[in-house]
């Protein structure tokens, strides 16, 4: 095969491949952290503006409404302290709400939040503002087709607790009383998580994927989660109760810990905000519990989030201006023996200009291999973080790498990479042939 | 484009002298090179001999267009090459013009390490207007000629004895036709026997090609080996 540019290029990155290797290295670096940290913010972004839907307020005992939103609406933790029912009631009827739905956690299935709420969840609630909840059709081996809850100890499934559960309609589980590694288990005086084998919940329902935190939650009757907690305030009162049921609940029994509720609009207005304000502030003045509005609370917490992000990202643009300059010096360090082969290549006719092209684009294919290694990595490194985010604070993210962020990644390291190539570049077409070529040199 | 009936070589009135630093221990009084005429005709072979350090390596780099024949230096007179005065070519023409016409062979060869004997000729075409297909035929052609084939010819410089890395040089230097092969100081580090081999492969080559030869050396044995012999 003849030899061409691609051929020196290509010898010239074999010849300095350790070089050539960690320097690429430092550029994917730089690539993926950009990479992770953009979709790691959009995707947080796109989970967050899911999760709270058709809700214009969240009600619950937490200390500040951050906590509240995150807790009611994020499962990141069950709400510390609980709303009694007749609180419950009064709070439904104390302005023109156009539904309040309470929610009771606590519960979990292998670690996965159980929510116990009533049917509005499905019929009122949207994760998203224009998209109802949707079951998945029957697939061969279900034992019915699905539906929502309709009765206490029917359970209904969202799509990635299915997906990592192998639940399916029919089956038969037990639900623990507590969540391992929440705060309520780091509380010495809560009771120790335990499966509650006297009372069998039945699949009755898998959800299709919503995109929101609510994916990886089961959801189920409040009556009985309420039973579940009733049999344990039983079972502490009279040794030997083997079983609990709804008529055995007392008021104490009948608690929540969260309440998603929307405000009426005026009839033929669609925008809620006017009468959203007043309820609010009505809200507020009760200083038992703690409202807060999801949209602000997410735009607050974005706000919180944007600055960390935008030291990370300036730190990542810090990186991949520190792998260009590890190009740079990688190649400027070569230029000592290069600039010999470069005089002997403008023996045979080669043009300055070529020169500088040829050591231009070794420096380009460089930032093109790291920013390659860097989609890879990132990839990879978007799964861990995801994970991270989900076991550590519950969060449900979907990293994505759209194929615009990515190539805008790509591009702006390889420009960077022949930005940095320029100075040996500007070398090679500098070399004086006849200096290199003496017999001494 | 060459003038096919104009000299290989054609020198007239050639003073130059380096600027600044370069002047070196000649200072700035005497010139570092001076050929009053030289003409070399089409396959022509020349002898110039001249004591170290009276220029003629500066000479064959002026021949070559590698090193400018005016700033920063002083210089007078014109070089021309077949036909064609190669400083009054600029830039990318003059290389162009360097890679088709003129041929090299430096003392120490000079070849590109970490590509292979085939690769090394193959590269001297890199620049031609010789279409890219044939590269590799002729580079092995001429390679096998000079008695440098099969695994020879994949091997690098480093891994070739210095006779062979010579015949690969000349063999780079004669892969475009060029009209006009340049050679420094060839016989310099071989011994009598080889420096006679080296030589007349140069002139055997060359001849079969129909290429001027134009050698530099400072060996006063060289001489011998050259009907035409001209002082610096």
């Amino acid at each position: 095969m003849a030899m061409n540019d691609w051929s020196i290029i290509g010898r010239s990155l074999r010849t300095r491949g350790a070089s050539t290797v960690i320097t690429a290295a430092t550029v994917g670096v730089a690539v993926a952290m950009l990479l992770v940290l953009l979709s790691m913010r959009d995707a947080g972004e796109r989970a967050f503006s899911r999760g709270s839907g058709n809700a214009h307020l969240v009600v619950s005992r937490d200390s500040s409404p951050l906590t509240t939103v995150l807790n009611v609406i994020f499962y990141a933790d069950p709400p510390g302290r609980f709303i009694e029912w007749r609180e419950y009631e009064r709070l439904a009827n104390s302005a023109p709400f156009a539904w309040t739905i309470p929610t009771q956690q606590g519960d979990s299935y292998k670690g996965l939040p159980v929510v116990g709420t009533t049917g509005e969840f499905f019929t009122e609630f949207r994760p998203h503002e224009r998209d109802p909840w949707r079951l998945t059709p029957r697939r061969r081996g279900d034992a019915a087709d699905g539906r929502f809850f309709e009765r206490p100890f029917e359970v209904v499934v969202g799509s990635r607790a299915a997906e990592s559960t192998g639940l399916r309609v029919g089956d038969v589980i037990y639900l623990t009383h507590g969540i391992p590694r929440s705060r309520q288990s780091a509380d010495p005086n809560a009771m120790e998580p335990h499966v509650h084998t006297e009372f069998a919940f039945t699949v009755v329902g898998v959800l299709e994927p919503t995109g929101s935190i609510h994916d990886r939650a089961l959801f189920t009757d409040l009556v009985g989660s309420w039973v579940l907690h009733a049999h344990d305030r039983r079972v502490l009162e009279q040794p030997g109760v083997k079983t609990t049921t709804e008529a055995d609940l007392l008021e104490e029994d009948r608690k929540i810990t969260g309440v998603l509720l929307r405000v009426a609009t005026r009839p033929g207005m669609m925008d809620a905000t006017a009468s959203l304000q007043p309820v609010f502030n009505q809200l507020r003045a009760d200083q038992t519990i703690t409202v807060a509005q999801p949209v602000q609370q997410i735009t607050t917490l974005f706000n919180i989030v944007s600055n960390v992000d935008r030291i990370l990202i300036a730190m990542a643009g810090v990186v991949l201006v520190s792998s260009a300059i590890s190009i740079l010096l990688a190649l400027y360090n070569s230029m000592d023996q290069r600039r010999r082969q470069v005089a002997i290549l403008r023996v045979l006719g080669c043009s300055r200009s070529r020169v500088f092209g040829l050591v231009l684009t070794e420096s380009a294919i460089i930032g093109l291999m790291g920013a390659a290694a860097g989609v890879g990595l990132a990839y990879v490194g978007g799964r861990i973080a995801a994970g991270a985010l989900q076991a550590s604070i519950g969060l449900v993210v979907e990293p994505r790498l759209p194929v615009e962020l990515v190539m805008a990644c790509a591009m702006a390291a390889v420009l960077l990479a022949a930005v940095a190539g320029a100075i040996p570049a500007a070398m090679a077409y500098r070399t004086e042939v006849w200096r290199q070529l003496r017999p001494a040199a | 484009m060459t003038n096919a009936e104009a000299p290989a070589l054609e020198i007239t009135g050639l003073k130059f002298r380096y600027a600044g630093a370069d002047a070196g221990a000649q200072g700035r009084g005497a010139w570092t090179v001076e050929v009053p005429g030289l003409v070399v005709g089409r396959g022509e072979r020349v002898l110039l001999s001249a004591a170290s350090g009276r220029g003629k390596s500066t000479l064959l780099n002026l021949i070559a267009g590698l090193i400018d024949l005016g700033s920063p230096h002083e210089a007078e007179g014109t070089i021309r090459v077949a036909g064609r005065n190669i400083h009054a070519l600029h830039g990318a023409e003059r290389d162009a013009f360097r890679g088709r016409t003129i041929g090299m062979v430096f003392q120490t060869f000079h070849l590109l390490r970490g590509f292979s004997a085939l690769e090394n000729v193959m590269a001297a075409m890199m620049f031609s207007s010789i279409a890219a297909r044939e590269h590799e035929g002729r580079a092995r052609a001429l390679l096998s000629r000079l008695g440098i084939d099969g695994a020879l010819a994949a091997s690098e410089p480093d891994e070739l004895s210095v006779g062979q890395q010579q015949r690969v040089a000349v063999a780079r230097a004669l892969a475009c036709d060029p009209a006009l092969v340049l050679a420094d100081e060839p016989t310099a580090s071989l011994d009598p026997e080889n420096a006679r081999a080296a030589v007349e492969l140069l002139k055997g080559v060359c001849a079969e090609k129909g290429a001027a030869l134009v050698v530099v050396s400072h060996d006063p044995g060289a001489g011998a080996y050259f009907e035409r012999r001209e002082s610096l």
